[in-house]
């Protein structure tokens, strides 16, 4: 009996990823290397053809330097696929860096949109091409709408979004997101970095990254860092992010429940 | 060959060793015939301002069929002086004959007394009579074979009998001197105008409607890339011109990041474009030009089963349409500049540029994002004379630095500017610090350390 009832879950689930695979045979996943990492995600990694959503806090809501620093790192192995696309709203990405962190910015098209809508419409139209493997978007935030659009421009190549959520310098914020399509959502915040043994200055640099939402999956938070050793030619080599420490729970239970007076 | 020169016993011909020995300080120059080709094709392409009709004679003439224009200067002598003066301007020096024959003309201008001989309508005769034979374009052996019989000069060659004259000395020379005394047709290869990349579609009744419009910048681009096809070009640019029937166009413009010509293609190109065009009170013409044209050959189907997309698949198209729609500079790909100073350190090139080797120093840490503006740090607290800062505020808060790197000292580039801009004010010195909640910034100071002033700090980039 419970051998049967096994047998028809997993034939479900099955079903049910399938059918949010959007009929596409070969969802694929990238994984992290790390099973405390890969666990959390249904298919053992990042889903591919779908997009994902990066957000900072404090300074880096304008800047949203580690956001997309880390995004990078995250799409970095799909450079072997095919292109890249960058969609910015300023022009102050700066290709030696990116290429420092072992992106390969030689294979990034860079696109500079007037406004948020022309950037959303620009990454659903690179999400949609032949020969791109990622498209990078920082924009404000998402709708449900803008983001269903995003999804399905997703399914139809199978190439992976990474929208990077950057509000505009000075501008108040002016739109929050209601809900999202997104497959995943990241908050990444800077973490001090531990320069190796015997070494001084700067380490390789680190984050602080809270797995928020995971669709079909469970959330985490992780202390990560950039492995210097990553060049994305190397096929099999190891991922550009490394597992430094598993944080503890960050919605701890409040030490005393709250008292309601009357 | 100037007058100079020939003073001094110099000729065309002569060997350099000779020519040195006649004149010591002679500076010599390697000939270059393609330079001369070059510049020769530049001069007929010019002279079509006289005539339609211009003839390039290698290698250093031109033939200028002026019959029915010079009417247009005021007669043939006002063409040449007009000829002369705008030369001269140029400083090119030159002989020119205007004659009934272009042989005739040849041979005036080549050894004709006078720099200028117009010689009058059937009078080339009498003009020739006193000229070597060497004027009459023969073969070398033939001229020498007439200096030999003492045959100096060509009033003795025109009166021998016709059929010796052949047998002796070609038949060449006597095609010759009836081409120059205007009895035998010359038939000159005109340079002809480079064919326009245009077409056109008049319509018999004016269009307005955005449909017709849309069919009509299909059917125009189908016209011009049938030919483009045809010659095996591709063009990069296209201007399509709606011509309303009050005499107003409206051109558009869309560029191709690879040359191309596929009518489809363009058609969707324009398609989103045509919105902007006021038909006004209809278009009755259409014409589509093809600019920046290259050759192109035709695409060879793939043997390999290769699951890498090729680039006219997919890239080409979708950077077409952000080029198109947003505007030339705003699509890009990094490329390396090989420049110290940050800013110059990467350039936008061509999205579809193929990658090139070399790249940047990945020893040297570069920020993610770098300012435009380098942004003014203020309540910076550093030790002197080359520490790190220890805290600093930028857009009204205090980061507290903990861990820091440098300073990596970037200097401008002296050997680009003038000797007196030179200064040690515009050397930087780069530290890379990170402050108390890990994030990380590259700020530097704004030259030396000097005792008594005071150290300004900017901020260039954040860190990922």
């Amino acid at each position: 009996m419970s051998g049967f009832r096994d047998g028809r879950l997993a034939a479900l689930k099955a079903k049910i990823a399938a059918l949010e695979a959007g009929g596409r045979a070969d969802s694929e996943s990238l994984p992290f290397g790390t099973p405390q990492i890969d666990d959390c995600f249904l298919g053992g990694g990042l889903a591919l053809g779908q997009w994902h959503e990066f957000t900072g806090a404090g300074m880096e809501v304008e800047t949203a330097a580690s956001p997309a620093a880390f995004a990078a790192l995250v799409a970095a192995p799909l450079a072997q696929r095919g292109e890249a696309v960058w969609v910015l709203r300023r022009d102050d990405l700066f290709a030696p860096g990116l290429a420092g962190l072992g992106f390969p910015a030689e294979r990034l098209i860079q696109v500079c949109a007037r406004d948020e809508a022309e950037a959303l419409a620009i990454a659903e139209d690179a999400l949609a091409s032949v020969g791109v493997a990622a498209v990078f978007a920082e924009v404000e935030a998402v709708d449900l709408t803008a983001g269903r659009r995003l999804q399905l421009a997703c399914e139809k190549r199978g190439s992976t979004g990474f929208v990077i959520r950057r509000r505009p310098y000075g501008g108040q914020e002016r739109r929050t997101a209601s809900g999202s399509a997104a497959a995943t959502r990241w908050k990444i915040a800077p973490a001090a970095s531990q320069p190796g043994p015997g070494e001084f200055g700067l380490g390789p640099p680190r984050w602080r990254v809270e797995l928020e939402r995971c669709r079909g999956g469970r959330t985490g938070a992780w202390l990560m860092e950039a492995q210097t050793a990553f060049t994305w030619e190397a096929g099999h080599g190891p991922h550009p992010l490394r597992l430094v420490a598993e944080l503890g729970d960050r919605q701890l239970a409040p030490a005393e429940p709250v008292r309601l007076s009357a | 060959m100037d007058k100079a020169a020939r003073a001094a016993g110099l000729r065309a011909g002569q060997k350099a060793t000779d020519a040195m020995a006649l004149v010591p300080g002679l500076v010599t120059a390697e000939a270059e015939p393609e330079a001369d080709a070059a510049a020769l094709t530049a001069l007929v392409d010019w002279a079509v301002r006289y005539s339609p009709a211009v003839a390039p004679d290698a290698p250093d003439g031109l033939f200028l069929d002026i019959a029915g224009v010079s009417h247009l200067w005021g007669g043939e002598a006002q063409l040449v002086a007009d000829f002369r003066a705008r030369l001269a301007a140029n400083g090119l020096h030159f002989r020119c004959a205007v004659a009934d024959t272009p042989g005739a003309a040849w041979a005036l201008a080549h050894h004709g007394k006078g720099a200028e001989i117009i010689a009058p309508p059937n009078g080339q005769a009498d003009l020739l009579a006193y000229l070597p034979p060497a004027a009459l374009r023969l073969e070398p052996q033939a001229t020498a074979q007439m200096e030999r019989l003492g045959l100096r000069l060509l009033f003795q060659i025109i009166g021998l009998p016709r059929a010796p004259l052949a047998r002796r000395f070609g038949k060449q020379t006597l095609i010759r001197l009836d081409q120059a005394m205007g009895r035998a047709d010359e038939a000159l290869t005109f340079r002809r105008p480079p064919h326009p990349w245009f077409a056109r579609l008049a319509f018999f009744e004016p269009i307005s409607a955005l449909e017709d419009l849309q069919r009509v910048s299909f059917d125009v681009a189908a016209k011009l890339c049938a030919r483009l096809e045809r010659e095996g070009h591709g063009a990069k640019r296209f201007v399509i011109a709606f011509h309303r029937v009050d005499g107003k166009a409206f051109p558009l413009t869309i560029g191709l990041s690879l040359a191309g010509r596929d009518p489809v293609r363009i058609a969707k190109l324009l398609a989103p474009k045509l919105e902007t065009i006021d038909p006004g009170f209809g278009i009755d013409v259409v014409t589509l030009e093809a600019e920046a044209v290259e050759p192109v050959s035709g695409r060879q189907v793939r043997l390999d089963t290769s699951t890498e997309a090729a680039v006219e698949d997919g890239l080409a198209p979708l950077v077409d349409r952000l080029t198109n729609r947003l505007g030339e500079g705003r699509v890009w790909k990094a490329v390396p500049v090989a420049s110290h100073v940050p800013e110059q350190s990467s350039r936008h090139a061509a999205p579809l540029k193929p990658a090139t080797s070399g790249g940047w120093n990945p020893e040297a840490p570069r920020p993610l994002r770098l300012f435009r503006q380098p942004e003014p740090l203020e309540n910076v607290m550093a030790l002197t004379p080359d520490d790190p800062p220890r805290q600093f505020q930028w857009r009204k808060r205090v980061h507290r630095v903990l861990q820091a790197e440098g300073p990596e000292r970037i200097g401008a580039e002296w050997w680009r500017a003038d000797i007196d801009t030179i200064s040690v004010s515009h050397v930087r010195d780069y530290y890379r610090v990170e402050d108390q909640e890990g994030a990380r910034f590259w700020v530097f100071r704004e030259g030396l350390y000097s005792a008594g002033a005071e150290a300004r700090w900017w901020l260039h980039g954040v860190f990922g």
